[in-house]
């Protein structure tokens, strides 16, 4: 597509929201950078463009105004906040991309806080009825975003979605990001795709992996 | 948000609140700013875009890089590449705005499921497309039969207040003259 998409990331001054930010950055890609603290997400804005002195990247404390002029929204937030998120944002994501990449982990990090039959990306898109929730960039840890490919191999991005169109769009994104887009289902595959980041959290702890770890699906 | 965009619908077909909170799941609401495209030749066109607040322009470019433009989107007007939403081809037009704008967006997809699921929307849809042919049919014969001077006055008709929002390049280019020529047609009206 030739036509520069406007990506909304709420929650880009943490960990993985800025990891996202700075590897999209290189893309053709205007981003909006969101955090409830604007010093923080600033400096991320600035660094980026340090960087690269042609990204197309603003700081703001608005996820409401950064979602409106956003083709694409990225949440970027734990799955704890999606509700507050989702209330601001509901009216200006209809319709858009909305993707999760949060992972429901318990403060153990040895379980999920939803239930079995269910995903954060599942109930974000109950409270985001009229978006198209996509799963995706949650098998990834933010330092594989610096270095996609691991011991020589291209990590697989696993991305889940109902929308066609929508799963295309964010294939692109995970492409520009470095990593090998792969379709695995529908939204409903989103609970599979979190707790087999959960299993590569808990192997990274037991082999100290030092976060630098991702998932390749072997095949013929 | 969407207030122009009810009242535009709603003086073409009365709709009911139940009605109106069905047709808003459906749209997509965007804010762009000044220079920012909407839409770029080569890429199909998958929306129709409706001006809530602010100004776009739609527009070709030639070979010798001249930018012709088609059609200006002010307040209450929808703007995209029809041809290209209609047949899926790729757009021969630019779209993008002239001053930061608010957007109310219907996608192809969303476009579609209207017309199947809601009889009004297709009221709708049939009236805002004889709208769009006759101001291009009223284009196509003011442009190859009248006077400039009476092609000024028929673009002042139909986009009234926009000299003050436009630069005098752009109504040229609209008109298809050079802004010499239409600096003197200005003159001359003016004069009388």
């Amino acid at each position: 597509m030739k036509t520069k998409q406007t990506i909304a990331i709420i929650g880009a001054s943490g960990n993985m929201g800025a990891a996202v930010a700075r590897s999209l950055s290189k893309g053709n890609y205007r981003l909006l950078l969101c955090a409830n603290n604007l010093d923080k997400v600033q400096t991320v804005a600035y660094e980026i463009k340090e960087s690269n002195p042609d990204a197309e990247v603003e700081a703001s404390d608005c996820s409401k105004d950064a979602s409106w002029e956003a083709d694409i929204i990225i949440a970027a937030i734990p799955y704890a906040a999606e509700k507050e998120v989702a209330e601001k944002i509901r009216e200006v994501a209809n319709q858009k991309i909305v993707i999760s990449i949060a992972n429901p982990l318990n403060d153990f990090f040895n379980g999920l806080v939803t239930a079995p039959d269910t995903s954060a990306a599942e109930e974000l898109q109950k409270l985001l009825p009229n978006s198209k929730v996509i799963k995706a960039f949650n098998t990834t840890f933010a330092a594989d975003f610096a270095t996609p490919v691991i011991d020589g191999k291209q990590a697989d991005a696993f991305i889940a979605g109902n929308d066609l169109d929508a799963l295309q769009t964010v294939s692109e994104l995970v492409e520009t990001a470095g990593f090998n887009p792969l379709v695995a289902g529908d939204l409903s595959v989103s609970g599979t795709l979190e707790r087999m980041q959960l299993l590569l959290i808990q192997l990274n702890m037991k082999y100290d992996y030092n976060w630098l770890a991702g998932w390749k699906i072997l095949h013929q | 948000m969407y207030t122009l965009f009810f009242q535009n619908l709603n003086s073409k077909v009365q709709l009911t609140e139940e009605e109106e909170e069905q047709i808003k799941t459906y749209l997509t609401l965007k804010k762009l700013r000044k220079k920012q495209y909407l839409l770029q030749e080569g890429d199909v066109c998958k929306m129709i875009a409706f001006v809530e607040k602010g100004a776009l322009r739609a527009y070709s470019v030639d070979e010798n890089s001249n930018e012709h433009i088609i059609q200006f989107g002010l307040e209450g007007w929808t703007i995209s590449d029809l041809y290209s939403f209609l047949t899926g081809e790729p757009a021969t037009y630019n779209i993008d705005a002239l001053e930061d704008s608010e957007l109310v967006i219907i996608s192809k997809s969303a476009h579609e499921e209207l017309l199947q699921t809601m009889p009004k929307y297709e009221t709708f849809t049939r009236l805002n497309i004889t709208g769009a042919y006759l101001a291009m049919q009223r284009r196509l014969t003011s442009t190859i039969s009248a006077s400039v001077e009476e092609r000024y006055q028929d673009f002042i008709t139909l986009y009234p207040h926009i000299a003050q929002r436009v630069p005098q390049h752009m109504i040229a280019s609209y008109m298809g003259l050079t802004p010499e020529t239409l600096s003197r047609i200005r003159k001359r009206i003016s004069s009388r």
